[in-house]
């Protein structure tokens, strides 16, 4: 029997909190014979650790595992009445002791013997007679393995409940419904629009609000990247807008001030693409400003035409220059502003729809099924050809002017 | 993606292939070491392979841009053409990587 120094140590690189973890460990130690038992007892003693249970046969184990539930077990492979054997399979069948370690100690060195003890659901093998400081080593490994994965799966399980939560908080940076009908009955429109953040978080966004003057300001924001570093900036984007209202009817003067705010907080290499545009819905006089958001397309009859939204993304130049463009948007015509992955992903076959692509699809969609259901229709065709995981978050809204047609039937 | 370096005395062009999107992240940082470590004056980004450019692709070039005012270096973007083309005059930064 060799010797052992017997002084709790940490292993090398692991984890301090799972060091101590490992030492309260609860470790059943099963044999008939009574000798074994104590000197097993006396090394994993000797080794730090101090919650030992002993059994003396396999029936016996099997209670005590119900009743204690130990970290491990240390399992003796010959034993009247219920082998190790059967110790084994029994637990192994009910999935409350998936992740138990069970270290079998076996005389035989026969390589059938260790086949059959690893078929029967044994995490280890330790040959008898036993070798103290190899039993300790091995269950030291065992119980740190089973440890760290338990802080894992913990970890993972807290991180997911935070990310539900930072969604909802995103999602309230949408408009709210109650906002949008006031501005559809407001400005006479009906308002399309569809989110979904590619991960648990998204950097896209968009809003709209009610003006002085029969006006309607209405922006989309797609801030590069995705997930956590991006979702955290569309709340900064978010928190800023509020402090320039000042600046909301110009919508060129809106971008400038907002991009003032944004290069200073923004990382190298983080930016925004946006476009903001404001609506006077009773002149139907359109003025908007990009920020290389991909182009707004205006929808007249079965006609599609392009905005100007080329511009330097917010967060990237100290100084860019912003410029006014004017349009209009008459009634009965709707405006379709999106985010860049209805263009990006690839569909079926690999190739991207591309703008062209997108085109095509809306004048198709608009001539057989009209205009004012015009964004369910497309992402239900987009969806068609993708998969539920998109490469990047997805926004698209439309705001349709309502002609006495539609009126009729809303 | 992928991307091949070719210097001739302090003057390189950096040759990429596939797309340059979010997920290549990790490459892109590999390359702008890269360029670190050579003693560069001007670089240019050849496209003429490349299909795809997305936001995240365009953040890289932005670093990239910045290491080279930094080091002192110039940067320059060629060859981009369909979608990568479009992206690039559309946010402007066609005029901010000189050609």
């Amino acid at each position: 029997m060799a010797d052992t120094t017997g002084t709790p140590h940490k292993a090398a690189g692991r984890d301090k909190e799972i060091t101590s973890s490992v030492h309260a460990a609860k470790i059943l130690i099963v044999d008939d014979m009574v000798l074994m038992q104590r000197m097993i007892g006396l090394c994993l003693n000797r080794g730090g650790f101090e919650n030992l249970l002993y059994a003396s046969d396999g029936d016996q184990a099997l209670k005590m595992i119900e009743e204690f539930m130990p970290d491990l077990v240390v399992l003796d492979l010959n034993m009247p009445t219920v082998s190790g054997y059967e110790v084994c399979r029994t637990l192994r069948a009910d999935p409350k002791y998936n992740s138990l370690p069970i270290l079998v100690q076996s005389a035989s060195e026969a390589p059938e013997e260790r086949v059959e003890v690893f078929n029967s659901g044994a995490t280890d093998f330790v040959s008898k007679p036993i070798n103290q400081p190899e039993l300790l080593a091995r269950v030291r490994m065992h119980l740190e393995n089973k440890f760290l994965i338990h802080s894992l799966s913990d970890f993972r399980a807290r991180i997911e409940n935070e990310l539900v939560l930072a969604r909802e908080m995103q999602r309230s940076l949408l408009p709210e419904k109650a906002s949008l009908i006031e501005i559809e009955k407001e400005t006479r429109t009906i308002v399309e629009s569809y989110y979904k953040a590619s991960f648990e978080l998204g950097g896209d966004l968009w809003g709209g609000w009610l003006l002085p003057n029969n006006q309607l300001g209405f922006y989309v924001l797609d801030i590069s990247g995705h997930g956590v570093a991006a979702a955290l900036n569309t709340f900064r984007v978010h928190a800023s807008m509020a402090r320039f209202k000042d600046t909301m009817t110009d919508p060129a003067l809106f971008l400038t001030e907002l991009n003032k705010a944004m290069k200073a907080s923004f990382q190298l290499g983080q930016f925004g693409t946006m476009f903001y545009a404001v609506l006077n819905y009773e002149t139907g006089t359109l003025t908007y400003a990009g920020a290389g958001a991909p182009r707004p397309m205006i929808i007249s009859g079965t006609n599609v035409r392009l905005l100007d939204s080329s511009g330097i993304p917010v967060g990237v130049l100290k100084e860019p220059k912003y410029e006014n463009h004017n349009d209009r948007l008459e009634v009965g015509e709707s405006i379709f502003c999106y985010s860049d992955v209805l263009i990006e992903a690839p569909m079926a076959g690999g190739a991207i729809l591309g703008e062209d692509g997108l085109i095509d699809w809306v004048k198709e969609l608009v001539k057989s099924k009209g205009r004012t259901q015009l964004t369910a229709n497309l992402l239900a065709r987009f969806f068609d050809t993708q998969p539920e995981a998109l490469p990047d978050d997805l926004t698209a809204v439309a705001i349709h002017r309502r002609s006495g047609i539609e009126e009729g039937n809303a | 993606m992928e991307y091949r370096i070719e210097n001739t005395g302090g003057n390189a062009v950096v040759r990429f292939t596939g797309d340059i999107t979010f997920s290549e992240n990790v490459t892109f940082r590999q390359l702008l070491k890269d360029l670190d470590e050579q003693n560069l004056t001007k670089c240019i980004f050849d496209l003429s392979k490349v299909e795809m450019v997305d936001s995240a692709g365009l953040g890289m070039f932005l670093i990239a841009r910045e290491q080279a005012e930094t080091n002192g270096w110039k940067l320059g973007v060629t060859g981009a053409h369909g979608h990568v083309a479009s992206m690039l005059k559309l946010t402007k930064l066609s005029d901010l990587l000189e050609g």
